[in-house]
């Protein structure tokens, strides 16, 4: 298999001239390609910081991380932004979407940053609504969504382009039962369909039982990585 | 909302510029009109040496060949004499140095309108002798009342002092002030027979049909008349010329302070806007929007509002001055004093400043462009992961 995410002995720490904060501590982790992965542990164990950490959207503060073989934490600033933009989809627990433009705008919006010609987002936007399900939400606002339809736009934004691996933290916190079996049976679906690789924390049971790799951190540290059968896969529950 | 805000400051600060703009200019044009209508005329001829110590000597020689002479041009509407000179106003309580014009009342109502500007009386009675015109200031600091008698001292040709009494006939008031002071109207006639002067006078008052014709009827005088000074109300009354240009310099500082009303405005409601869209920004940054492209999106934000709010601003400005322009702005309630002291008409008639819209235009996109700098900076100093946790 394919290493997507490698990452040696990563650390954080927080409030460094007082009493520090290990966030995560000394940490390794290892990624391949396809892997639906969730990370779990208490509130406050480092779930958030850690998905920063591989998502370029933080630094560490001792440790290397190689993402496709490029070592991010070597990157400058301007570059990491770049790199983000072309190899990591993320999915925010909240306030994911732009409030003035619609649901396909959010989508396309990614896929015009990275300089994709007009038919090949309008071809890929047509997939991902209709992985989705959104097909007719493509002139909603955000505002016009449902908590759930919105998390499945972030998700299809999240592949949009054609990301190394998607990254999703807490993605159903705020859904209920319902709306978040729908957003796990479309990221499984993006999982088998398109070889997408998902990493995402979450609290929830439910959603902890789809995932076919589940990490344990606390504190700061994995106190457990175990790989596990995911029943929906098996049994073809999807849509 | 803010987008509101942003393009009603922008509409609202090139309105109240153009507004400034459009009142001062109408300001001159009427400042102008006045010089031109109800005090030096267009063009006046004097002999070359009367100015200087207002001799009553230095008649304008052949004047009346040179009255019938103008009079023919066809670009001329009007043609009058006056003659002029310095002197005293004396009651029983006080006295004050004027200048007595002798005018011959028809000529004079078509060329200063004089009998519009008489406030009391009825003006020069055909059947009456010595009557005399004073302005509403003097007759305030003289004392004086319609039907007064004064007496009005002066030198004649041959040096001798010369007093006339005279009667109050009317008191006028116009738009300035300094000069209904300074000024006495009595009938040529009976201030030649005071001076020994004959049918001579000093000054010949020229009124156009049209603004436009100053400099060529100005060069035709002045090659016809090379022995005679012959000058345009420019020279005539130098101050008014000046005032044009130091009110242009004071736009400029009314616009000044406007435009940085615009740019403070426009400075904090981006900068609320970013804090409002914290989350949004830092998810854009997330995503990998870099830092340039996240700086040209504000600015472009607020270039769509400008563009938007600087025709609302220009057509309601376009839409205000049209309307003051044939109704006028009244100033009378408050500050007449003020303005007329100035030698301004009260009645203001605002004119749209078509030939510096483009600069008002420039500069205020200018301005919103320049104040959305700070914010945008503010913006892109936001990490995405402080600014996702919030
Ligand atoms: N910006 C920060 N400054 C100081 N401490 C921080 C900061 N961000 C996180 N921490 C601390 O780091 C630790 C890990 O936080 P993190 O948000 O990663 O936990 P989490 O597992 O995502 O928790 P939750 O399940 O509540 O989302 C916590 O103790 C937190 O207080
Ligand atoms: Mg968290």
């Amino acid at each position: 298999m394919k290493t997507v995410i490698d990452a040696h002995n990563i650390s954080k720490v927080y409030n460094k001239d007082k009493i520090p904060v290990y966030a995560i501590n000394n940490v390794h982790l290892h990624i391949e390609l396809g892997e639906f992965t969730a990370l779990v542990g208490p509130s406050g164990s480092g779930k958030t910081t850690l998905l920063n950490l591989i998502g370029g959207l933080d630094t560490p503060d001792a440790g290397k991380i190689e993402i496709n073989g490029t070592d991010i934490t070597a990157l400058r600033s301007n570059e990491l932004i770049d790199f983000r933009l072309k190899n990591i989809g993320f999915v925010f627990q909240s306030f994911n979407l732009i409030p003035v433009l619609t649901a396909e705008e959010n989508v396309a919006f990614i896929m015009e940053l990275q300089g994709m010609s007009k038919a090949e987002r309008q071809n890929r936007i047509k997939t991902l609504f209709g992985q989705i399900g959104l097909e007719d939400k493509l002139n909603s606002r955000p505002s016009q969504l449902s908590g759930g339809q919105q998390q499945r736009v972030a998700v299809a934004r999240a592949l949009a382009s054609k990301p190394q691996f998607v990254l999703a933290d807490e993605p159903t916190a705020n859904l209920d039962t319902a709306s978040a079996n729908k957003l796990m049976d479309i990221m499984a679906l993006l999982n088998k369909e398109e070889q997408m690789t998902f990493i995402f924390s979450t609290h929830d049971p439910r959603v902890i039982e789809r995932a076919r790799r589940v990490i344990t951190l606390v504190d700061g540290s994995i106190v457990s990585d175990t790989a596990q059968v995911n029943i929906y896969s098996t049994n073809g529950h999807e849509k | 909302m803010r987008s509101l805000v942003i393009m009603l400051s922008v509409a609202i600060g090139l309105f109240a510029g153009i507004m400034v703009l459009a009142i001062y200019k109408g300001v001159m044009r009427s400042r102008i009109k006045t010089v031109i209508y109800a005090e030096t005329g267009h063009i006046q001829i004097h002999d070359t040496s009367f100015k200087k110590d207002y001799e009553p000597g230095f008649t304008i020689r052949n004047g009346v060949s040179i009255v019938n002479e103008i009079q023919k041009y066809p670009e001329i509407k009007t043609v009058a004499t006056r003659t002029i000179t310095m002197g005293m106003l004396s009651t029983t309580t006080g006295s004050s140095g004027i200048q007595i014009n002798g005018v011959i009342p028809e000529q004079e109502h078509l060329a200063s309108q004089l009998n519009q500007k008489i406030n009391e009386g009825a003006g020069f009675n055909p059947n009456k002798h010595h009557e005399v015109l004073i302005g509403k200031k003097l007759a305030k600091k003289m004392k004086l009342q319609m039907g007064s008698k004064l007496v009005l001292t002066c030198t004649d040709s041959s040096n001798n002092i010369i007093a006339s009494a005279f009667r109050v006939a009317a008191i006028y008031e116009s738009d300035n002030a300094p000069l209904d002071e300074k000024n006495v109207y009595i009938r040529q006639t009976e201030l030649n027979e005071m001076l020994g002067i004959g049918k001579e006078f000093h000054e010949i008052v020229v009124l156009l049909h049209k603004d436009e014709a100053l400099e060529q009827v100005e060069k035709k005088l002045k090659d016809q008349y090379p022995n005679y000074l012959t000058e345009n109300w420019k020279i005539i009354s130098p101050e008014t010329d000046l005032m044009v240009g130091t009110v242009d310099i004071t736009s400029y500082i009314i616009m000044a302070i406007i435009l940085f009303a615009l740019a403070f405005g426009i400075i904090n409601t981006m900068l609320m806007g970013i804090l409002e869209r914290t989350k949004e920004i830092g998810m854009m940054m997330a995503l990998g929007m870099n830092r340039l492209k996240l700086f040209i999106l504000v600015l472009m934000e607020t270039f769509f509002l400008t563009i938007t709010g600087a025709p609302i601003g220009l057509f309601i400005s376009w839409g205000v001055t049209g309307y003051y322009n044939t109704h006028g702005i009244n100033w009378s309630s408050r500050g007449k004093e003020m303005m007329s002291s100035f030698g301004f008409n009260t009645t203001i008639y605002p004119e749209f400043p078509d030939e510096k819209i483009m600069m008002t235009l420039f500069f205020v996109v200018l301005t919103a462009m320049l104040s959305c700098i700070y914010p945008a900076m503010k913006a892109l100093k936001l990490k995405p992961v402080d600014a996702l946790r919030k």
